[in-house]
């Protein structure tokens, strides 16, 4: 069977109006289904012929899933909001603008625009093996191209690879991590709440997937809870290009500050590992500890622990070092 | 305007810049194109806008291998599905044709050069088979039913790899391209192989340098390097980097009564016929060809596409119009690229600065087809750019199975600069020379030699060149001094660097023509059978002839982008030749038109042609009297018919232009002329490029702060233009230090990074928000208008500051190849040496 | 249904990856039904006895109560390697029917052990065991020959006693032996492709078809194990063979069981003489 690229094959287009009916239609059609926010990610596997699922289920038009409200305790953004109307929020901007910042990194002002948060939280690895329609581990075959003795793994991950070496890309997701964000998935069982980190799998778990929607499962919201809002924030994303690019690393946190003193702290990083990766020791080791370089230095070198290079990624190491290093650092100027 | 005595070194030192547009009326302003409007309300109808009745679409299926037999293709289910029309094999695609290259030049064909569609792929992409149908939803659907059967053959797609002991060729005839003794005739492949102790200095990180076999030489270069205070030998690899045009090769195609009519991009529109005709084995006077704006070229258009036959051939077969789309993808594999070149330079350098000699070792990545890896430019350039006394250069070009290299703005010469520049700028550093006045010491002037001496002993030499004044003006513009002095370089972890550095390309050619039909209702119309690249050169030069004949720009009409409309003998456009070319036949055909209407005038109102002057849209006495406007010249002309409507025809033109004057007969004053103005020397275009940028040590992300491309660009014909020239092509050259690249898995052979997202070109977010250029104006003497052409020399300048001031920034031991990213810069950092392999291809 | 998986290699080519894991649920089924057909058997058409009535044996004077069947090590290396197959079983096909955990580690450090505990077992069965006692000789298939016509209701003599082994069990660790060295060797080969810290990860020392064959034989053979997994557990808990299963836990089987079942010239246990065994043999080729 010769391979074609480019055109998008046909499927059936289901339209829901609202959230129940979009579940139904996923529950109905199972892993013939294709749920489809954005589609910044779906239109590159639907128009590469790689993925062909028999209906999208297009949630565009349900506008439930849309919009930034207040709760009693935070602040509930639809899956479907777009990128750019939360980089815009006057709320998210004063009290969660960690968040704010990461999607305004994401990708460029038109990805943005169409973009949302669900679609970039959800979106699948974009290693350039499994991209291209390679028959990896991810796609469901036995092998992984990228780490091999001639593999090209510039991008790929340092942490958390097992079998699959790519890399979670989202920039977002470390952000709500960091806000110890709930996402709440709507099952074919009712609705479930879980708490950001555990959305993601790593391929130990699951190679083929990046969270933990299965089939039917339907994300509808992400909320924030007021915990950490104004709490003192950094984030950075490294890319190689300044507009139209996933990250080579980003980095989170949310820090609380007593004095010049971190009392407590939330930090995350993505494209390290196949997941966002929450990094919980060099929270507890950081917390009583001054928000100075030296503290930073001492999170860096705790960040990188066990990681393990390929072949063209060992510079994810310093560069996670120091970003570490950078976000509790940033706790300085704040103090 | 035109000064024709040689100019010594003196005497280039004391030519000034002058503002542009000195001495003119239309020449060096400002001003809307004939094409504006249309470009930026989205009017502009590129190849794929167009639309025929009844037209089918065609898809393609590229080879999945390297390097593989095609060895059966089974097509039943799909040619039995409903809304399939056709397939188009390897079999049906005229044989072998001969090529222009990027000066223009024909190049006959070989056994070994490219067709449409393979039936022994050479590289995975290659287009294998295509399908057309009522839809391109069908021909996907249809192309997923066909089965085809492939043999994997062996492949190479690292150059390097491949002339070590035992490796594997990219042909079963050979990897490397070797020029027969006895000629300057086409090359051919053999097999090369270094031994084991060849590749000895690779565990030191150097380049290896074994048998190469192509060599020149000039000077003392051994007494170069004993007298030398420091010597540098250096490795350093250049990015194999896509055109990537906006606008893939898409071609549309019908035939009417035994005529083509082909719709594609091209750099350049009249000569586009010639190849359409060469490729599908018919006559030039058979083909229409359309092409009224194209989406970018840089060197992988210069006659269109190869692949257009394939929309061609498929509509004569099914007797309809057929559309081909070219998708982003496909674009990757088929849109050609720069050869990749790893080269080890040893240079040795004078205490004040002065290169005594150049020992310059390449291998390049030719590719797929063809035998263009642009070392050779690439040796010629470093001859040029720095003037070394003495320079030996040695070349091994190597076939592979990666995509297709075609010129790319400055083949060669842009590797040049960038093998060059960053070995210039650790020199400075170590001598203690500031980095202009080291550049200053080596810049060529006058007119420079350069190259090795030709069978008669004599070295090649250019028209004039004074980008000494373009390096000291560039210099105090950009503040140089002024940012050297700035102190402290770093602050917190972030560090300034500053780079200069020289460039230069070729800038113009010889021997066309113009044609101008001044119409009875006084219109200037002037045919331009240029390509509508985005250069603008397409109207641009045409403002030479608008010029001698003192007519308002308002009442220029330019018929471009549709062969049917009759052209004239026109440059290829490559080689950034069209603006020196093409003023030169504007120019010449304004001069004949003035004459013609002189004459037209006397036989009218009686008197000697002699008698009369032109201007304002009319042909009148000396010192005032009667005259004829435009519109009664022209109706005057077809009166007489003769030379002055165009039933005769200037004797000198070439055969295509008689063709279209004779098209274009009686019509108004039909003039035409030959670009026979002498010329001595070769003629190129220089920069000073000047960049600072600031790196954080600890990402490893840098940020380019400022840029100026200063350029020796000779007269400046339309500075909005040239702006875009320099700033662009700058860009195209900055995209290779900061990103743009290939990669490929080679145990498959197979690019893993086709898409814009993952080879990364760059964006306008990564040049400085205020981007500078200037030009010194000054013309040159060796052209009338004193134009020459500006879209390559720019790239290489562009590449090399940003290099030169990263390693300003950060110090000699970051990077051995382009591009640098944050990978490059923060390994190195934490190890101290250049950890980044200098020669494993396509990281 | 299709057995195999198949994708489209970098090169356009279709290589197997894997079985079809519907597979799986084959295996089971045909697990279950051979233990339904096999109960059903016993409880309608109720068999009866097996053997031919033998002349009381000389030697059973010498038989002790408890006759030693498994020394310590064997029993051990059954139960190693027991353990081991079915932590590779549950790791390799649990996550494949939904139940998602961090597999690759478990599947593959129970593979290391049962590698090493097989090697163990050859070394040890071949020169401080009786290494024929597991392999069907000429007796087993003349009396498989009775049996068989026995059942169909022919005239032919009865079967005589097992040795050490009864056929069914000779026939089983046959195929157990072929599957699991499939499984092994496969998935040594497979190590080179996961991270273990064993290797160097090179998913290139064969062809994509090779690695692709491999994988589908390392299936076939895993979910043939469900199979014959279900199958021996089934045969181990059946009520008349418990005295066998618990000669794998203590080592012995009563005296009685023995005689019963078992051909003291077959098996010749302490006691009997290696003298008798040596006769039988001699008689059992005429």
């Amino acid at each position: 069977m010769a391979v074609i690229r480019d055109v998008m094959p046909a499927f059936d287009l289901l339209q829901p109006d609202t959230a129940a009916e979009a579940q139904k239609l996923l529950q109905q059609n199972g892993e013939d289904a294709w749920v489809m926010a954005g589609g910044m990610d779906s239109f590159d596997w639907l128009k590469d012929r790689i993925k062909k699922p028999k209906v999208l289920v297009d949630l565009s038009g349900v506008e439930e899933l849309k919009g930034i409200r207040a709760t009693g305790d935070g602040v509930e953004i639809g899956a479907m909001t777009t990128l750019t109307e939360i980089a815009n929020h006057a709320a998210i901007q004063r009290d969660y603008s960690l968040l704010a910042q990461a999607v305004e990194l994401v990708a460029s002002p038109q990805i943005r625009n169409q973009g949302t948060l669900g679609g970039n939280v959800s979106q699948d690895a974009r290693c350039w093996y499994y991209r291209g329609g390679w028959p990896c581990y991810r796609a469901g075959g036995n092998i992984c191209y990228a780490d091999t003795p001639v593999g090209r793994n510039r991008e790929h991950a340092i942490f958390g690879a097992d079998r699959c070496v790519a890399v979670h890309p989202s920039d977002s997701a470390p952000a709500l991590i960091a806000l110890d964000a709930k996402f709440v998935i709507r099952t074919p069982k009712g609705e479930r709440v879980v708490d950001a980190e555990d959305y993601f799998v790593g391929p130990e778990t699951d190679i083929t997937r990046l969270n933990i929607l299965r089939p039917g499962d339907l994300l509808t919201a992400i909320r924030i809870p007021a915990a950490w809002a104004g709490a003192k924030f950094y984030f950075e994303k490294v890319r190689d290009r300044n507009v139209w690019d996933f990250p080579l690393m980003n980095v989170a946190s949310a820090m609380k500050l007593s004095g010049g003193t971190i009392s407590d702290m939330r930090i995350a990083v993505n494209a390290a590992a196949p997941k966002p990766m929450r990094l919980k020791a060099v929270e507890d080791a950081v917390r009583g500890k001054p928000a100075n370089a030296e503290t930073g230095e001492m999170a860096g070198k705790i960040a990188v622990r066990g990681a393990v290079p390929l072949q063209f990624n060992a510079y994810k190491i310093p560069l996670m070092r120091n970003l570490v290093k950078r976000a509790i650092g940033s706790g300085q100027e704040a103090a | 305007m035109a000064e024709t005595e040689p100019v010594d070194v003196l005497k280039a030192e004391n030519e000034k810049p002058r503002q542009f547009g000195t001495g003119y009326k239309l020449i060096g302003k400002d001003y809307p194109t004939n094409d504006l409007v249309a470009k930026v309300t989205g009017r502009a109808k590129y190849a794929e806008d167009f639309r025929a009745e009844g037209m089918l679409f065609c898809r393609l299926v590229l080879s999945p291998m390297p390097h593989a037999r095609v060895k059966s293709i089974r097509a039943e289910k799909a040619l039995a599905m409903p809304g399939v029309k056709a397939i188009l094999t390897p079999a049906e695609v005229p044989g072998h044709a001969d090529y222009i290259n990027d000066n223009g030049t024909r190049i006959k064909a070989d056994k070994w050069s490219e067709l449409a569609l393979a039936d022994e792929p050479m590289y995975q992409g290659e287009p294998i088979l295509a399908v057309a149908a009522v839809d391109e939803l069908t021909c996907a659907e249809a192309i997923e039913k066909i089965e085809i059967e492939m043999e994997p053959l062996p492949f190479a797609t690292d150059p390097l790899e491949s002339l070590r002991p035992g490796s594997s060729n990219a042909r079963e005839e050979g990897n490397v391209w070797v020029r027969p003794d006895s000629s300057r005739g086409p090359e051919k492949l053999a097999v090369l192989k270094w031994t084991e102790e060849d590749f000895a200095a690779e565990k030191e990180g150097r380049m290896p340098m074994g048998h190469a076999p192509d060599e020149w030489s000039y000077g003392d270069v051994d007494g170069g390097f004993k007298n030398a205070a420091l010597v540098l030998d250096e490795t350093f690899l250049t990015p194999d980097v896509s055109h990537q045009c906006l606008e893939p090769r898409t071609t549309m195609a019908y035939w009417q009564n035994g005529k083509l009519f082909l719709y594609t991009g091209t750099q350049s529109t009249f000569q586009t016929v010639a190849a359409i005709a060469r490729w599908m084995h018919m006559d030039e006077d058979k083909i229409v060809f359309i092409s009224e704006y194209t989406g970018g070229g840089f060197g992988s258009k210069i006659t269109g596409a190869l692949t257009l036959v394939i929309p061609a051939l498929l509509s004569k077969k099914l007797n309809a119009p057929v559309m081909m789309r070219v998708s982003r993808e496909e674009e990757h594999f088929i849109g050609r690229a720069r050869p990749g070149i790893r080269a080890r330079t040893k240079i040795g350098f004078a205490k004040d600065g002065r290169i005594t000699a150049v020992d310059m070792f390449l291998v390049s990545d030719a590719g797929s087809y063809g035998s263009g890896g642009d070392g050779g430019s690439c040796g010629s350039i470093a001859s040029l750019l720095y003037q070394p006394p003495a320079m030996r250069w040695r070349n091994v070009t190597m076939a592979t199975n990666t995509p297709p290299r075609s010129a790319q703005s400055a083949p060669g010469g842009m590797q040049a600069i960038a093998i060059m520049e960053p070995i210039l700028a650790k020199a400075a550093r170590q001598l203690g020379v500031d980095q202009v006045a080291l550049r200053r010491a080596n810049c060529p002037e006058g007119k420079a030699e350069y190259g090795p001496p030709n069978r008669e002993g004599r070295r090649a030499y250019v028209t004039s060149c004074f980008l000494k004044q373009a390096l000291d003006l560039g210099a105090e513009q950009f503040k140089w001094r002024e940012r050297v002095a700035q102190q402290p370089k770093r602050v917190g972890s972030k560090v300034r660097g500053l780079g200069v550095a020289l460039s230069c390309f070729h800038g113009g050619s010889t021997g066309f023509d113009g044609l101008i039909v001044i119409t009875p209702q006084g219109r200037v119309q002037i045919q331009s059978g240029i390509g509508n690249l985005g250069t603008e050169a397409l109207i641009d030069v045409h403002r030479a002839a608008a010029e001698v004949l003192d007519v308002p720009w308002d009442a220029c009409d330019i018929v471009w982008g549709d062969t049917s409309k009759h052209f004239p003998y026109t440059c290829a456009s490559g080689g950034s030749q069209t603006v020196h070319a093409m003023t030169r036949a504007a120019h010449a055909v304004g001069l004949e038109c003035v004459q013609r209407l002189k004459e037209v005038a006397a036989k009218t109102l009686g008197g000697q042609p002699d008698g009369y002057e032109v201007a304002n849209l009319r042909v009148f006495r000396k010192g005032g009297g009667p005259g004829l406007s435009f519109a009664e010249a022209a109706r005057q002309a077809i009166k007489l018919g003769g030379i002055y409507d165009g039933h005769d025809v200037n004797p000198d033109v070439n055969k295509a232009t008689k063709q279209s004057v004779a098209a274009l007969a009686g019509q108004g004053l039909v003039a035409s002329a030959k670009d026979k103005y002498p010329h001595d020397g070769d003629s190129y275009s220089y920069l000073a490029c000047f960049a600072e940028v600031e790196t954080d040590v600890e990402t490893g992300v840098y940020r380019i702060v400022d840029y100026l491309g200063y350029a020796d660009v000779g007269t400046v014909l339309h500075p909005a233009a040239l702006g875009g020239q320099i700033l662009g092509r700058s860009t195209l050259g900055i995209g290779h230090a900061i990103g743009q690249k290939w990669v490929i898995d080679p145990q498959y052979g197979v690019t893993v990074a086709e898409r814009f997202y993952q080879n990364k070109p760059p964006t306008i977010l990564d040049v400085p928000v205020n981007m500078k250029w200037n030009a010194l104006n000054i013309p040159d003497p060796e052209t009338p208008v004193g134009a020459r052409g500006c879209g390559e020399p720019p790239v290489g300048g562009g590449c090399a500051s940003i290099l030169n001031a990263l390693s300003d920034a950060l110090g000699d031991n970051i990077f051995q190849r382009a591009p640098v990213n944050a990978d490059t810069i923060l390994t190195s950092l934490e190890a101290g040496r250049p950890m980044q392999d200098p020669l494993i291809a396509h990281i | 249904m299709r057995f195999i998986q198949w994708a489209t290699s970098p090169w356009g080519q279709s290589v197997p990856t894997h079985i079809a894991w519907g597979l799986i649920w084959v295996a089971a089924i045909a697990g279950l039904f051979f233990m339904v057909v096999h109960s059903l058997y016993l409880i309608v058409v109720k068999p009866p006895k097996r053997f031919a009535e033998r002349a009381a044996e000389a030697s059973a004077a010498g038989i002790p109560e408890r006759v030693p069947r498994h020394t310590l090590a064997a029993r051990l290396f059954h139960w190693i390697m027991a353990a081991s197959m079915f932590t590779l079983l549950f790791t390799a096909f649990l996550p494949k029917v939904g139940i998602q955990f961090n597999w690759v580690l478990y599947h593959w450090i129970a593979g290391v052990v049962l590698t090493v505990s097989i090697l163990y077992h050859i070394v040890h069965a071949s020169f401080f065991l009786d290494f024929w006692s597991i392999w069907p000789d000429r007796t087993d298939l003349r009396d498989a020959m009775n049996r068989t016509m026995r059942f169909f209701g022919k005239e032919a003599p009865p079967p005589s006693k097992f040795a050490k082994y009864p056929l069914e069990n000779k026939l089983y660790h046959g195929v157990v032996m072929l599957a699991g060295l499939a499984v092994i060797v496969t998935g040594l080969f497979m190590m080179k492709r996961v991270q273990t810290g064993v290797f160097t990860r090179n998913p290139y020392l064969f062809s994509d078809m090779t690695w692709g064959l491999m994988y589908v034989l390392h299936g076939l053979a895993g979910v043939g194990f469900i199979a014959l997994a279900l199958m021996h557990v089934y045969m181990g808990i059946r009520p008349e063979k418990l005295p066998i299963t618990k000669s794998m836990i203590f080592g012995w089987m009563s005296r009685d069981f023995y005689l019963e079942e078992h051909d003291t010239g077959r098996w010749a246990v302490k006691g009997s003489g290696p003298k008798a065994k040596e006769g039988y043999a001699a008689r059992d080729g005429d």
